[in-house]
């Protein structure tokens, strides 16, 4: 099985955000970017797919700018992907997924795939669009919040599950389909490091992106909001003192009691 | 400026669902008409509903065949009645359909987009939305540009409008045509969600989670009780899930739900970043733990630095006697 998967470089969980000079973004200096979040899931999604239809290759590509996109790739190569694609985003930052999903398309498009793996959201702008919009760009359906996917060899088709609103859902589908996941079937691995040391050698195919057709979004403002100062302690000597104060406190202050 | 407004809407029991509603309130908010979309088995009649929201032209796709299909499946109808409807926003409710819908509308009807909005407002012909990023730790203001946008809107971040009985219209529409790609998946079930009598989950405006701290399955009534009392949804963190004391589908965190409830109690939980991800843009959040130095008071509004097993029956017990339901 060609199995694609796409991640992108996100600030580490543990990184301080701050806004650029201009306000509009994030300032990316002093930013330590990784393979984070739901990306590191759809990795080991696709290893483990690997791993249980024999003759498997799994290819990674990322959009994003220099240095911190080839880094990505690194790490997932040292976790186990075969290759690896750098789609050069140049100048653009916009951050629209939009933007991002033609970019990539145009890498996945002429790669063989039979699934396309996304996280479900990316850590950074969360916002869960790429995965249908590659989707639509390649022609093949596309599905978000998956969980427990497998391949079937007996009927040659996919089964997995999404948690939606009323229920769990159950489906199987033909090669190709595109994947935004939820989580793999077990936590993701860490890299060794013999492999992390080989990976620093490893090529990364670099392919340019064709200019978008348009403008999508553009940021206006990015902001931090006020520090959370950590919460207000309630003082009390009994349990139903700390009860009725954080009622009160619950309908009068916070005014979130029904 | 304002231009159409198409809602989509999401139904259950013949009826359009809360997150539908919000949408609604949005889109009469931009000004400029609004009209209504519903595809399915039952579209019809759910339809109707737009009527009681002060939607007066809806759109009813009656296909069986498109509640077994992906999301995509639906874009075709769906442009006819943005078309129909003259509108150059489509608003989506924050839903795993929702978001599917986005990205495929956004490339299908060359659209610009934006998901998990909170706010949003016309600014010199343009679209202008606000959203939480990094999990809540930052905010984005974005400008959509160009003449189309398709735009989902956060969960509980508006509310849901007034009844307002305006005499609808209903027209129907067909499937239109959808590529046969997206026909050969197949969905084979549908478990209901495990959720007691509560709301689920995603939907609750007040949820209640329990941690390790609750110790034992047996324990977890008194986080239920508290839930009952409050009308909440129940939550868990993972330790709990995998332990086995409740089901995954009640994992809020990085690899279970995400929630943006009005208020959320943690109870008995820690705050590891995992579950912090899954809860952080919630608007209040309470912690309950026996350990002053748990990171969930970091991110916490109010805490209570206490013993959950006396906590939680004293405030159980408050919240009913202010609720004016009888003593348990
Ligand atoms: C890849 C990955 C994904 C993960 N995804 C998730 C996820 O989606 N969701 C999630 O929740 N976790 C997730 N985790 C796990 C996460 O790291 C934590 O292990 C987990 O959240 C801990 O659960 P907890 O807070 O209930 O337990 P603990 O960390 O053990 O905390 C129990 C708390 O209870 C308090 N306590 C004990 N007794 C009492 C008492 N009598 N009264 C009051 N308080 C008491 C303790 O002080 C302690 O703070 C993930 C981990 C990984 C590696
Ligand atoms: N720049 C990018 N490079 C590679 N993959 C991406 C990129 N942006 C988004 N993705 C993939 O799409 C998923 C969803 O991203 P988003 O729609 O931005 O939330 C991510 O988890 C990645 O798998």
């Amino acid at each position: 099985m060609e199995i694609v998967v796409c991640v992108k470089p996100v600030p580490d969980a543990e990184t301080r955000l701050r806004a650029s000079a201009d306000g509009r973004t994030l300032d990316p200096e002093a930013v330590k970017f990784v393979l984070a979040g739901y990306d590191e899931s759809a990795v080991e999604q696709a290893l483990l797919l690997k791993e249980a239809v024999p003759g498997s290759k799994v290819h990674a590509v990322a959009y994003g700018p220099a240095p911190r996109t080839e880094e990505v790739l690194r790490s997932a190569i040292a976790l186990g992907c075969d290759q690896a694609t750098w789609v050069d985003a140049g100048g653009d930052a916009t951050g629209d997924p939009i933007v991002a999903a033609r970019a990539l398309a145009g890498v996945v498009a002429g790669a063989p795939h039979d699934l396309v793996l996304c996280g479900k959201q990316a850590g950074d702008d969360e916002s869960g669009t790429v995965a249908a919009a590659l989707g639509a760009l390649l022609g093949v359906p596309d599905f978000s919040c998956v969980v427990d996917l497998r391949w079937d060899p007996a009927t040659s088709r996919f089964r997995f599950q999404r948690p939606v609103e009323a229920g769990l859902e159950s489906w199987t589908a033909p090669t190709p389909i595109v994947v935004g996941l939820q989580q793999a079937w077990n936590d993701p691995r860490t890299a060794k490091l013999p492999a992390i040391l080989k990976s620093r050698k490893a090529t990364i195919a670099r392919a340019a992106a064709a200019p978008p057709p348009r403008a999508y979004g553009t940021p206006e403002r990015f902001e931090l909001p006020p520090p959370r100062t950590g919460a207000k302690m309630i003082e009390y000597r009994t349990p139903q003192e700390a009860a009725e104060k954080l009622v009160r406190i619950l309908r009068e202050e916070a005014k979130v009691f029904p | 400026m304002s231009a159409g407004v198409l809602v989509v809407g999401e139904f259950a029991d013949g009826h359009l669902g809360g997150a539908t509603l919000e949408a609604i309130g949005v889109a009469r908010s931009l000004g400029g008409p609004v009209a209504g979309y519903v595809a399915g088995a039952g579209a019809r009649s759910a339809a109707a509903d737009f009527g009681r929201y002060g939607v007066a032209t809806a759109y009813a796709v009656e296909d069986p065949q498109l509640d077994r299909a992906p999301a995509g499946a639906r874009t075709p109808s769906l442009r006819a009645a943005a078309e129909a409807a003259g509108a150059t926003v489509v608003l989506v409710a924050g839903s795993t359909l929702g978001r599917d819908l986005v990205g495929r509308l956004a490339i299908e009807w060359d659209a610009a987009s934006a998901t998990g909005v909170t706010e949003l407002a016309w600014a010199d012909g343009a679209l202008r939305v606000r959203r939480p990023i990094f999990g809540g730790r930052a905010t984005e203001t974005r400008r959509l540009e160009g003449e189309r946008r398709v735009v989902a809107i956060r969960p509980h971040a508006f509310p849901a409008p007034p009844e307002a009985a305006t005499p609808g219209t209903v027209h129907e529409l067909p499937s239109g045509a959808v590529a046969p790609a997206l026909l050969a998946p197949e969905r084979t079930g549908v478990a209901a969600a495990a959720r007691g009598s509560g709301p689920g989950l995603t939907d609750a405006s007040i949820v209640v989670s329990g941690g390790r701290g609750v110790r034992s399955p047996e324990n977890f009534h008194l986080v239920e009780e508290l839930a009952a009392s409050l009308g909440a949804a129940v939550g868990a963190s993972r330790a709990v899930t995998d332990a086995g004391w409740r089901p995954t589908s009640f994992q809020v965190g990085q690899t279970g739900r995400a929630v943006s409830p009005q208020l959320y109690i943690a109870v008995g939980i820690s705050g590891a970043i995992q579950h912090i991800v899954g809860m952080i843009s919630s608007r209040v959040i309470v912690a309950i733990n026996s350990d002053a130095s748990a990171p969930i008071f970091r991110v916490a509004d109010y805490g209570i630095v206490g013993d959950l097993f006396q906590i939680l029956p004293a405030l159980t017990a408050e919240v009913r006697r202010v609720r004016g339901m009888p003593a348990a």
